[in-house]
């Protein structure tokens, strides 16, 4: 479903050059749940903006269903990261002046969805995260597992076969970052593919695969014990 | 993809700015349109035909202390000596000055008194038969007075028998349109209206009825007299330079005053109108300004207050149009709310001031371009910050934590 070759980025500042990502290379196929783990700063939410189309990358090759990311417009790929692909952010980004079926909301309006259907999917959707009783709070309202789960809801509403999770459980105690794990391991049962940055080794080793992100690169380790103790030192170290 | 519900929404859980940008749009609405509609009031008025030539008539005062002198006749010879100077093209001893802001009126009877009966107001003034042609106006219907119908007297029950009137007056006084040949009264002493005039304004153009004139043939030297002369177009400047020594060369125990173009008359009159004018159009272009400042900064400010939202969105799939359509919409709301009100509150504001300041009846295509203005500046004004707006990366969404 995702193939990257070669993949570099560059930022550009008036001082220096951060090169986040170089020659990356990485497939994920239909279906997989990755957790992505790897030291601060060295690339992972770089990577997933990349991946999610968020920003534009240096140089390399990013084929996304056997779709052409580097040669997108603008406008081409807004819609794509409508269609196919569900963000989860740390912070969970919900829209403050907007209650929660509102929220869920937010996606099938810009997928131009009709009111009958979207309303469906919302309540579909709250009802999957267990929030259907709460579609008229505001997400100030809520704890921030409440919150997390309604943007999970959120980011299934449109149905993408791709979810990004970007530290999900990061801002939320262990209780509740074990119901947004569990509650991602359904949707993933379900059919969507995952990829998860995250900096809990716990987490981390319930994910069918693990990829380590070092410098930019993908760590070239393929016993997951080696993973997992590379993560512990490198989340000390770093 | 218009999304008005969740934009109102949005809007009224967090209220404050836009409430105050609503007020600020109703404000300006309200006294821009009305601003404009008295602008556009005042300057008709200024800019209005007075049916003379101002540009070529200028007048003058003159304060007579000598008393070895038969005033009649020494204004007679005065006549005679101003109408034959080069350059002028006629003049006229006079009780008042049209458009000087300072004259007589007096009510014109259709019944004499004491029976009772309708009266007319109207401006007076009392010249011989060359103050139309000084005037520089044209009678329309009927015929100028003949030289003996003019009085020249001292003895206060000696008036005139006839008298030409203008158009406005003569209709307001029989409204059939036959006031051509009528008798009408001053008290109980009868005059005939034997000539008319299409258009020439009294005394006070700020009167109610400042198209009401009567000219008697009537001379009744005073001390205390006015003078108007024409001059030929271009000259006047040069007859007004020399007219003091020569009326004193004529006869030196007077004084002149007041030698004043008519036109420099009319705006001396009018000076308050004018400052009114120009502090409105001052007014509105302060008031188009700071409201287009405050729609401006308002939509900055919201757009760095949501920039993790916008960029959210844009993960979520919102393309650049969408942002900029978001704040265009949501602008354009507010705005609408600010017009119903600012609407409402001009007609309400135009009626207050029919009534206290009987001014004219507000005319709603004023409220309506005003309106119209208000709604394109303001979009005008959210077009740059929403396009800013719509630059935001959507990779703010994972980065600003
Ligand atoms: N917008 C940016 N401008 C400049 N440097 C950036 C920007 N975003 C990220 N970086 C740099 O790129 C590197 C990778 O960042 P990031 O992908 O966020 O790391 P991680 O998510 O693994 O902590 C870091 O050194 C970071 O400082
Ligand atoms: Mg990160």
């Amino acid at each position: 479903m995702l193939t990257m070759k070669n993949v570099s980025k560059v930022y550009q500042t008036e001082m220096v050059q951060t090169h986040a990502l170089r020659d990356f290379d990485l497939e994920v196929k239909e279906g997989e749940f990755i957790a992505v783990t790897g030291p601060s700063g060295s690339g992972k939410t770089t990577f997933l903006n990349i991946a999610g189309m968020l920003e534009p990358f240096s140089s390399g090759q990013y084929m996304l269903d056997d779709v052409n990311v580097g040669a997108l417009s603008d406008n081409q790929r807004a819609d794509l990261r409508n269609q196919k692909i569900g963000f989860i952010f740390q912070g969970f980004n919900l829209i403050p002046d907007l209650n929660l079926y509102e929220n869920v909301e937010v996606p099938l309006r810009y997928r131009g969805i009709k009111a009958a259907e979207r309303k469906k999917r919302i309540e579909a959707c709250l009802e999957q995260v267990g929030l259907a009783s709460r579609a008229k709070h505001l997400p100030q309202q809520l704890s921030g597992g409440q919150q997390q789960r309604v943007a999970i809801a959120r980011a299934l509403a449109g149905e993408p076969r791709f979810l990004l999770a970007d530290e999900p459980t990061g801002n939320l105690d262990s209780l509740m970052a074990r119901q947004v794990m569990e509650l991602l391991e359904q949707i993933n049962r379900d059919g969507a593919t995952i990829v998860m940055v995250t900096h809990d080794p716990e987490l981390a080793r319930r994910a069918p695969r693990n990829i380590q992100i070092v410098d930019g690169q993908v760590a070239d380790l393929t016993l997951y014990q080696g993973v997992a103790r590379q993560t512990d030192r490198a989340v000390v170290g770093g | 993809m218009l999304e008005i519900k969740p934009i109102i929404n949005a809007l009224r859980r967090s209220k404050v700015g836009a409430v105050l940008l609503l007020i600020q749009i109703a404000i300006t609405t309200a006294i821009v349109s009305n601003a404009a509609f008295i602008i556009q009031d005042r300057m008709t008025y200024l800019q209005q035909d007075t049916g003379y030539p101002e540009q070529d008539i200028f007048s003058l005062s003159v304060m007579t202390y000598g008393k070895d002198r038969d005033l009649s006749q020494q204004f007679e010879e005065d006549e005679n000596m101003l109408r034959n100077l080069p350059g002028v093209v006629d003049a006229a001893i006079t009780n008042a000055v049209p458009l000087s802001g300072s004259g007589s009126a007096s009510g014109m009877g259709l019944k004499p008194a004491p029976e009772p009966g309708r009266s007319v107001r109207a401006g007076y003034l009392m010249a011989d038969d060359h103050m139309l042609n000084t005037l520089g106006v044209t009678l329309s219907e009927g015929r100028n007075f003949y030289p003996d119908d003019v009085i020249v007297t001292q003895d206060p029950n000696k008036l005139p028998k006839v008298a030409i009137a203008t158009r406005t007056f003569a209709d307001e006084a029989f409204p059939e349109g036959d006031g051509l040949g009528k008798m009408m009264y001053i008290g109980d002493r009868p005059f005939k209206i034997i000539g008319i005039v299409d258009k020439m304004k009294g005394p006070w153009l700020k009167d109610d009825r400042p198209d009401n004139v009567i000219i008697f043939p009537y001379i009744k030297a005073e001390t205390y007299q006015h003078i108007i002369i024409r001059t030929e177009p271009g000259q006047r400047a040069a007859v007004m330079q020399t007219i003091e020594d020569k009326m004193l060369a004529a006869y030196d125990k007077r004084v002149i005053t007041n030698v004043i173009a008519m036109d420099e008359d009319k705006r001396q009159y009018n000076a308050s109108d004018t400052l009114m004018l120009r502090m409105l159009m001052v007014l509105i272009v302060v008031l188009v300004a700071i409201t287009a400042l405050g729609i401006f900064g308002l939509t900055l400010f919201n757009i760095s207050k949501r920039t993790r939202q916008i960029g959210t969105r844009r993960a979520l799939g919102a393309r650049k149009s969408d942002i900029i359509r978001y704040f265009m919409v949501e602008n354009t709301l507010i705005c609408a709310g600010g017009l119903l009100l600012g609407c409402t509150a001009a007609i309400l504001m135009g009626q207050q001031l029919l009534q206290r300041f009987s001014l004219p009846a507000l005319e709603m295509q004023y409220v309506a371009g005003t309106a119209l203005m208000v709604l394109v500046m303001t979009l005008l004004a959210v077009i740059f910050p929403a396009r800013r707006a719509a630059q935001i990366s959507p990779s703010v969404a994972t980065r600003s934590i």
